[in-house]
């Protein structure tokens, strides 16, 4: 469980400051898929950024699984990072110089941990590579290269799942497997996603449907239908 | 992880290779020198080792006053009946062994220029060491050997006559057999032997032995053997068993190989220095590119300490990758230094080369070392990069180290740099301890300019810039601008640049100063217009041609100049030269602070002038007595009858006495220069060939001068050293070219995206290239320029403390204008490969790059 309370960051000082966030509070419980919404410059970003622990409010908390993040420091974070959070980036970022799979086991790489090959290998298939192991990034599509992402993200069975505009500049097609393979996070796997978006599409997709706007929790509620989100873009303008 | 080091490694093979490079001629030089002087020990060890291989105990004169030359005084042969007396002794025989000129039938040296030749006399066989190859020792007085490499260097045969000079004529003598010591080379050297009492007379020693060889009964050690003939001879002969003596010799050339074993390191200490800018750099840029993935690596829970290492790892395999390379160019280096050396006849013996386990590790350890202490800095700021850089859609530039901090360490830095050179010149640290503080000195200054020099660099770059900008057309204030980018960047680059060039700048204004200094002793202190030297300069030449010389027709007045070392009490290790009292005034030009030049015509035994220097630090005065000890253990009394005026290069040291004094007391039989004067009216160059004419049959090897030639001379000197300076520091500079060559290319890579859109918007290949040039060319204009500055700079303050001693600081506007014009040409040369990279770029896989 994610839980924010009155959470603000203002960026700058005096003049030129901008408040990204200007007192949100929420709850995100397990096995939900969120998406975040809002015109841009909402602060969509931002609040993923803290509630994910990468950045620090000016003020408020963040709770992830009942610990206080925003008091953690960076040893702990990290910790926190290997063993509850996965990301997913709007720019792929595989490296280049690693194979899918090697791309995909990084995570435990990095944690010194060693990779269950039957879990691997079931990941690989979920997300369509299981013939493409031995590929690099180079030589994949991007629509294939964000699902690696997304295996990697899910590789350590996280508690929490980040996506910050996952399907980015991928075609229908390709973002509608990348949407399909977080839903699947969440039925199969239980785990919490949180998905910054700005794809009605995308929204529909989900469980539940909050919105932002000037810094502001301006929606809360599941997601109707695609024209549904559209209307209600149009009112946050 | 460290797969993953590795892979991203592979993946940057160009890059890191470049940085491998950067060191590569740095160990290159350790290793090499490494290599070269234990071969050269080595080979030495075995000469001295076969020498004695039949010698049980030696007995050789005691130094008691160290010579430049390293010469100890030959003794008495009373000593040998006293010797063959004690109980337990089976053979001894005195023996003879000094330096000379062996000479072709012709009067041509048989040898290098400057490679040492030897006279020495025949031992008893069952204490010889030589081996007769071909013939037979000498056993009559016209009769001679020669080693069997001089022999073939100088094409001669068994039957052939050779020519030998000691301190008198030379004389003929017929070749009757060919030597050889074990599977043993000399080097350059050449030996040849003669019988004991020819080998007395043409070497000044009649009656003296340099060294008397003893071989024991079985019954006795070695070592009881030596405490038994210790026991009856004086205190004044160092008497070793024959172990002790070859280990002695060993490492007197040890020491005396040890000059050019540390000069060799700096200059590979200063090429690593220069390689540590390069690394540091192309770590630096790395890092910021990498920026995106470190923030990934990070929120995919990668720890800073994870970071730390992946950088670090990269530097070690990097670090490693150069020891070997270092290693292996550093071995044939060593063939090469040894060639170059050779050249200027330097000769080292040596069979094959001898590398040791130590000059691995040794080159390991410095390769591995400096490859991590110059990753460090990037790497901790790799460290630094936020996991939020990974989402972020521009690249963050990981935050440089704050200005305050920045400027309070170049600060201390510089300050530091500043006291330590300060501390050697005012404290007149001499040697090895005030170059290495110097050193350091100039490192902290080094670093604290490298450091605060990314805030100078945008008005330097505007001035130097200024041409390029303002003729360049629009490419030429592009690449102006490109340069003001990153000034961190373009301030180490240069940097790297600045310190080859420094020392460039600083040895030509040095070497130009002794060469103008060279020029004023002479023309100040010399009046005779003819001057007679031994070969090169570097050996005595017999009394008798100066004597010769001063009856030749025309001639007014000859007078020899003698040098020694003696022990001056308070003063310490001091120059001594004798004259001849009867003509020195007319040859040379002596200012006297007290007393006259009547007082140097009445320069005799017992009397001395003495410099203003020593005066000061001994504490004599006029009509002063002391009491030097001299090389061959005597302490004659000298009273002060004149005191000179110090600062003439020790042209004439601090301590002059009369010839006569010098032979007695001294034990310096002949001269080093001859000067003579002509008579008025009568044509030098007339008098010089005559002269010639005499000297040529008896003295061969004597070099009958002008003062004009005599000063082309001493410059040809200076200018061989200085071609030797620059051949090594020319190391550093081409480690700084591709520092350049390095940071251009890694920009460009950055750039793709821009070059790219430049290309779309109609900018030529040509244009492209030509951008790329000019950067290049403002950095490498940026460093120089610096390092001229610099240069010159720690020349004025070096010649300070020398200006005392003669030393005239002089600046060659022409050859620095032409140093700055060549490292501009560098610069070009450097963006070759960059420019044509650049140039190549797709356009459509530029702009839609990412
Ligand atoms: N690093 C930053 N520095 C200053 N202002 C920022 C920074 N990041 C975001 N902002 C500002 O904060 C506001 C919210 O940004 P963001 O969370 O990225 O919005 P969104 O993701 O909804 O487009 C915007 O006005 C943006 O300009
Ligand atoms: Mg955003």
């Amino acid at each position: 469980m994610v839980s924010a309370r009155g959470l603000e960051r203002i960026y700058g000082e005096g003049e030129a400051s901008v408040q990204a966030l200007d007192g949100v509070d929420v709850d995100f419980d397990h096995g939900l898929f969120t998406s975040i919404m809002g015109p841009s410059g909402s602060g969509k970003s931002t609040l993923m950024h803290i509630l994910a622990g990468l950045d620090r409010p000016t003020a408020g908390a963040v709770q992830i699984d009942g610990v206080e993040i925003t008091d953690l420091d960076d040893a702990d974070l990290t910790q926190l990072r290997r063993d509850k959070l996965g990301f997913v980036f709007q720019f792929f970022n595989l490296l280049p110089v690693l194979t899918a799979e090697e791309n995909v086991v990084l995570p435990l790489t990095i944690a010194r941990r060693k990779p269950d090959q039957e879990w691997v290998d079931q990941l690989m298939e979920t997300v369509g590579l299981a013939d493409r192991k031995t590929h690099r990034p180079a030589e994949l599509s991007g629509g294939q290269q964000q699902r690696v992402a997304i295996a990697r993200a899910r590789v350590t069975r996280p508690s929490v799942l980040f996506a910050d505009e996952p399907p980015g500049n991928l075609d229908a097609e390709s973002s509608h497997q990348v949407l399909q393979l977080l839903r699947s996070a969440v039925d199969e796997f239980g785990q919490t996603v949180i998905m910054v978006t700005h794809e009605p599409d995308a929204a529909a997709h989900g469980d539940r449907l909050i919105a932002l706007r000037d810094g502001r929790l301006v929606h809360d509620a599941p997601p109707v239908s695609a024209d549904a989100v559209i209307e209600l873009l149009k009112t946050l303008g | 992880m460290l797969g993953l080091t590795l892979k991203s490694l592979l993946a940057r093979k160009w890059r890191s290779a470049m940085t491998a490079l950067a060191v590569v001629f740095g160990i290159a030089l350790v290793a090499g020198t490494y290599v070269l002087t234990d071969t050269t020990n080595q080979a030495f060890d075995e000469i001295f080792v076969k020498s004695n291989e039949k010698i049980d105990v030696t007995i050789t004169g005691r130094e008691r006053v160290d010579q430049p030359d390293g010469s100890v005084p030959a003794f008495s042969d009373r000593y040998l009946d006293e010797v063959r007396a004690v109980d337990g002794v089976s053979d001894a025989a005195g023996s003879v062994f000094t330096p000379g000129s062996i000479l072709n039938d012709k009067g041509k040296s048989t040898g290098a220029p400057f490679a040492p030749q030897f006279i020495s006399s025949v031992l008893p066989a069952r204490l010889e060491a030589l081996n007769y190859v071909e013939g037979r020792p000498p056993r009559k007085p016209n009769e001679a050997a020669l080693d069997e490499a001089a022999a073939e260097r100088g094409g001669l045969r068994v039957g052939d006559t050779i020519r030998l000079v000691g301190t008198g004529a030379a004389l003929p003598y017929r070749l009757v057999g060919l030597t050889r010591l074990g599977s043993a080379s000399f080097g350059g050297s050449s030996i040849s032997q003669v019988t004991l009492p020819v080998a007395q007379r043409i070497t000044g020693k009649r009656g003296e032995f340099d060294q008397i060889s003893v071989a024991g009964k079985d019954s006795v050690s070695p070592e009881e053997l030596k405490r038994r003939v210790a026991a009856v001879l004086p205190e004044s002969l160092l008497v070793e068993t024959g172990t002790e003596n070859a280990e002695r010799q060993a490492s007197d050339v040890r020491d005396g190989l040890s000059f050019l074993t540390i000069a060799l390191f700096a200059f590979g200490a200063i090429s690593l220095f220069v390689g540590s800018f390069v690394i540091f750099n192309v770590f630096s840029i790395t890092v910021a590119q990498r920026t995106r993935e470190f923030g990934m690596l990070r929120t995919l829970g990668a720890s800073r300490r994870q970071i730390l290492r992946n950088v670090l790892v990269e530097g070690l395999v990097i670090g490693l990758v150069a020891s070997v390379f270092g290693v292996l160019v550093g071995i044939g280096l060593a063939e090469g230094l040894s060639a170059l050396l050779s050249g200027f006849g330097i000769d080292l013996p040596g069979n094959s080369l001898v590398v040791v386990p130590r000059t691995v590790i040794v080159s390991f350890l410095i390769g591995v070392g400096v490859t991590l202490v110059s990753s460090m800095i990037p790497a901790f700021r790799a460290t630094r990069v936020p996991p939020i850089a990974a989402l972020s859609e521009d690249i963050l530039q990981a935050g440089g180290t704050r200005l305050w901090i920045r400027g309070l360490v170049s600060f201390v830095l510089g300050v530091a740099g500043v006291a330590l050179i300060a501390w050697v010149l005012v404290g007149n640290i001499e040697g090895g301890a005030g170059a290495a503080r110097i050193g350091a000195g100039a490192v902290c200054l080094v670093v604290s300019i490298a450091i605060f020099s990314p805030r100078l660099i945008q008005p330097l770059v505007r001035v130097i810039g200024w041409p390029i900008a303002r003729f360049g057309g629009l490419t030429g204030k592009l690449a102006r601008e490109n340069s003001l980018r990153t000034p961190a960047r373009t301030a180490v680059t240069s940097a790297a640049l600045m310190i080859g060039i420094a020392l460039v700048a600083f040895v030509t204004i040095f070497a130009s100063g002794l060469n103008s200094s060279v020029t004023d002793v002479i023309a100040q202190n010399v009046r005779g217009q003819i001057i007679l030297q031994g070969p090169g300069g570097f050996v005595e030449i017999p009394p008798e041609a100066v004597r010769d010389a001063e009856v030749v027709q025309g001639v007014e007045a000859a007078s020899g100049v003698r040098y020694t070392q003696a022990r001056v009490p308070r003063a310490g290790g001091t120059a001594v030269a004798s004259v001849d009292p009867r003509s020195v005034d007319r040859v040379l030009e002596i200012d006297l602070v007290e007393g006259t030049q009547a007082d140097l015509r009445a320069l005799a035994p017992g009397r001395a002038v003495i410099g203003q220097k020593l005066a000061d630090e001994a504490g004599l005065g006029l009509g002063d007595r002391f009491r030097p000890l001299t090389k061959t253990g005597r302490r004659p009394e000298l009273e002060v009858t004149a005191i000179m005026a110090s600062g003439n290069l020790d042209f004439l040291g601090e301590v002059v006495v009369s010839e006569t004094q010098m032979d007695r007391d001294f034990g310096v039989k002949a001269d080093f220069f001859g000067f003579v004067r002509v008579k008025p009216g009568e044509n030098v160059e007339k008098v010089k060939d005559r002269i010639s004419r005499t000297l040529d049959r008896p003295y061969p090897t004597v070099e009958v001068l002008n003062q004009d030639e005599l000063e082309q001379r001493q410059r040809e000197q200076i200018n061989a050293i200085l071609a030797l300076i620059y051949v090594l520091l020319a190391l550093a500079v081409v480690v700084s070219l591709v520092g350049i060559v390095v940071t251009l290319i890694l920009s460009i890579y950055e750039r793709t995206r821009e070059l790219g859109m430049l290309r779309a918007v109609g900018m030529s290949r040509r244009q492209v290239k030509r951008m790329i040039r000019f950067e290049a060319v403002i950095t490498a204009v940026l460093g120089a320029s610096a390092g001229l500055v610099l240069g010159i700079i720690f020349a004025f303050l070096m010649g300070i403390p020398l200006e005392g001693e003669g030393f005239v600081l002089s600046y060659p506007i022409p050859t620095l204008l032409a140093i700055l014009v060549l490292s501009a040409l560098a610069g070009v040369l450097a963006s070759v490969y960059p420019a044509r990279k650049a140039a190549r770029l797709d356009v459509l896989e530029a702009i839609s790059y990412e």
